[in-house]
């Protein structure tokens, strides 16, 4: 799984340490997060989506999803 | 800030303790005692690292932990514990070739334990948590 936290930050004018806050982690999971060292839960993932105003699925690339029959 | 005060006030009383046993022992120090303080200095450093990067977090604001550094820590515990069984049972391997004071078997042991403890936290951190 990859994810396009670096490019809607960008976008928002936002840096690691605004974006750390405004979801309560601190600065260095954005870090790796951004480095795809970390996946996170599904709550934080919740959380970022809502900072940019995206879905999760516009965040986050699933490389491999399941596919429906 | 309390937490942050607290690592430090165990990491002061852990090196006075040390200074205490190193200066007041009488004895002529050993080789093995010599790597225990080695040990201990290194355990001390590390909690020390972990102060600092707590003290920083709160300093900006951050949280001092967060999902990552639990998972760090969680994952950490599980691999040290299992390394530190196969340490104990070189330990006790060893106990039967080398003349070892039970003493000195127990606190090998427990630095041993620190020690792989450290060194597991420092690759877990540094390496991530990726599709885990």
């Amino acid at each position: 799984m990859t994810n396009r936290i670096k490019e809607f930050r960008a976008r928002h004018n936002l840096t690691q340490e605004d974006l750390a806050k405004k979801v309560n982690v601190r600065r260095e999971t954005i870090v790796f997060l951004e480095k795809n060292k970390y996946n996170p839960s599904l709550k934080l993932a919740y959380d970022l989506a809502q900072v940019f105003s995206v879905t999760i699925e516009q965040l986050f690339i699933f490389e491999n999803p399941i596919e429906n029959e | 800030m309390k937490k942050s005060l607290f690592v430090l006030l165990v990491a002061t009383l852990v090196l006075v303790s040390t200074a205490i046993w190193f200066f007041s022992s009488g004895t002529v120090v050993k080789s093995i005692d010599l790597l225990h303080f080695g040990v201990i200095l290194l355990v001390v450093a590390f909690a020390l690292f972990l102060g600092y990067k707590r003290w920083t977090s709160e300093k900006r604001g951050e949280p001092t932990e967060d999902e990552l550094s639990k998972k760090v820590l969680q994952k950490t515990a599980a691999i040290s514990y299992y390394i530190s069984l196969y340490l104990w049972v070189f330990l006790l391997w060893l106990k039967e070739r080398i003349e070892f004071d039970s003493d000195e078997l127990l606190g090998t042991g427990i630095l041993g334990m620190a020690l792989i403890f450290g060194i597991s936290w420092l690759i877990i951190h540094f390496k991530g948590l990726a599709n885990d």
